[in-house]
């Protein structure tokens, strides 16, 4: 028995090599555009006064411990170093930025209430959305 | 030609692999207010909106409740005479109330000559000697607060701090303002209360940190939540050192006028109502490990994690399935019905 309607012709051709490595091509470009990107972002230590980013450091690069200094009515020294921030000294009422110690993980912050300071970490690994405490 | 249509498809699908990448971000707002620091975000085509009315509304409030602001309900209260409140600052007075009788008194707001003394959060906090401490005690309870409609007064030497709870009467607000404007999925942090509701966009639940009272760069626990309130109280961040090198921490005792003594390190409350969280977070944490379960068994209606001071970490067991992550140096134990 035979059929009216012709067999399409299924051998591969050079052409669909080239398309095959292109798609292949394509994938691992943008697999390591997506997620190699996202591994080398660096954790980052960003210092708002009243509102203003005064500083934003990316701690994996730090060759050496850098201080941030907060001049208003009260007078804060932050700490960054590759381990961590921390507010180090403060002259403000309550102390509650220096209590908190160091923070070391994206999500996490520090607040001066008084001088209105807040020093956030932000990075590439996962992070709570909130943090109770 | 098929051949450059299924070129073609094949680069559409690598564009929309690549999308996959990467997670929407949230709408952010971020205030001082009410003494702390906030923080909101949300998802959905009313985000931007639904925080902006949610930050007024925060301050709006401030400006009834605040014991500091001269044209406060509060500070009008707190002045010595009698006193025409509005409907919401007597419906909260009402429920303080309320919730000092619930509580044995271990949660009141008339604590606040006391915490005036104290001054531990002020510029000038000191250690208060047996007698003025004293002298200030009788001024607690509930039962100098006197309501009628919206007229309030308070006996003579007293007066009221909503702080314990005014922060959890404002997360309820903000929730309900977020339902008005539809908002997908938020998460919010009222200074140590928080509100979370819905999704992120990607289908996934809110990832909620218990703070490690002993380490503050690690978390005790993390929770996976959503459409309900958590307040985290605790004394390990709000303190000061005497002279004596004794720590006094920021949570008093109605009983005895002085800071807390307690076997707890913190206490998170997780509930239906921002409010009463609020409100039970303070007082379980003065009442400390026992009599806290106990609390919980009697009254129910919330679900709770204490950090004890000897590393443990208690958890109601409504929680259990909701834990993603148990910090290694705690030892972890579901509290008996």
């Amino acid at each position: 028995m035979t059929s009216g309607r012709s067999q399409p012709d299924l051998k591969p051709r050079p052409m669909d090599a080239l398309v095959v490595l292109f798609v292949v091509l394509s994938a691992a470009i943008i697999a390591v555009l997506v997620y190699g990107k996202r591994e080398s972002e660096n954790l980052t230590a960003t210092v708002k006064h009243r509102g203003e980013t005064v500083a934003q450091v990316v701690l994996d690069t730090l060759q050496e411990e850098k201080t941030v200094t907060i001049d208003g009515k009260y007078h804060l020294t932050v700490t960054v170093t590759r381990d961590g921030v921390s507010v180090t000294e403060s002259d403000c009422p309550g102390q509650d930025c220096v209590h908190t110690g160091r923070i070391t993980k994206a999500g996490q912050s520090i607040v001066c209430l008084p001088e209105q300071v807040i020093v956030t970490m932000e990075g590439s690994s996962p992070s709570p959305d909130v943090i109770l405490g | 030609m098929k051949r450059f249509a299924c070129l073609l498809l094949a680069i559409l699908m690598l564009l929309s692999l690549a999308a996959c990448g990467k997670t929407a971000e949230p709408e952010k707002q971020e205030l001082f207010a009410m003494d702390t620091y906030m923080s909101l975000a949300a998802y959905g085509d009313g985000a931007r909106e639904a925080l902006a009315a949610a930050a007024r509304e925060i301050n709006r409030l401030e400006r009834e409740l605040s014991r500091t602001i001269e044209t406060s309900d509060v500070y009008k209260l707190n002045a010595g005479v009698t006193a025409t409140v509005g409907d919401e600052t007597a419906a909260l007075l009402c429920r303080a109330v309320e919730y000092s009788e619930i509580t044995g008194g271990l949660f009141d707001v008339t604590v606040a000559p006391l915490v005036t003394l104290w001054g531990i959060t002020s510029d000038s906090p000191h250690i208060p000697s047996q007698s003025e401490i004293d002298s200030l005690l009788p001024t607690v309870g509930s039962g100098h607060i006197h309501l009628d409609g919206n007229s309030a007064m308070l006996d003579e030497g007293c007066a009221v701090d909503l702080g314990g709870i005014a922060k959890g009467y404002a997360s309820d607000r903000v929730a309900q303002v977020l339902a008005q404007y539809g908002v997908t999925g938020a998460a919010v942090s009222l200074g140590g209360n928080v509100y979370i509701c819905g999704q992120k966009p990607d289908g996934a639940l809110w990832s909620v940190a218990v703070q490690d009272p002993k380490d503050t760069s690690a978390y005790a626990m993390t929770l996976e939540l959503t459409d309900t309130f958590a307040v985290t109280s605790g004394g390990y961040q709000r303190f000061f050192t005497g002279e004596d090198g004794t720590v006094y921490q920021h949570i008093l005792d109605p009983r005895t006028g002085k800071p807390a003594v307690t076997d707890i390190l913190s206490v998170t409350v997780v509930a239906g109502n921002g409010t009463m969280a609020d409100a039970y977070s303070t007082a379980l944490y003065v009442m400390g490990e026992e009599a806290a379960c106990d609390f919980w068994r009697q009254r129910g209606g919330f679900d709770m994690v204490l950090i004890t001071a000897d590393g443990r970490v208690l958890y109601t067991p409504g929680l259990a399935a909701h834990i993603t992550q148990k910090g290694a140096s705690y030892d972890f134990r579901q509290i008996t019905t």
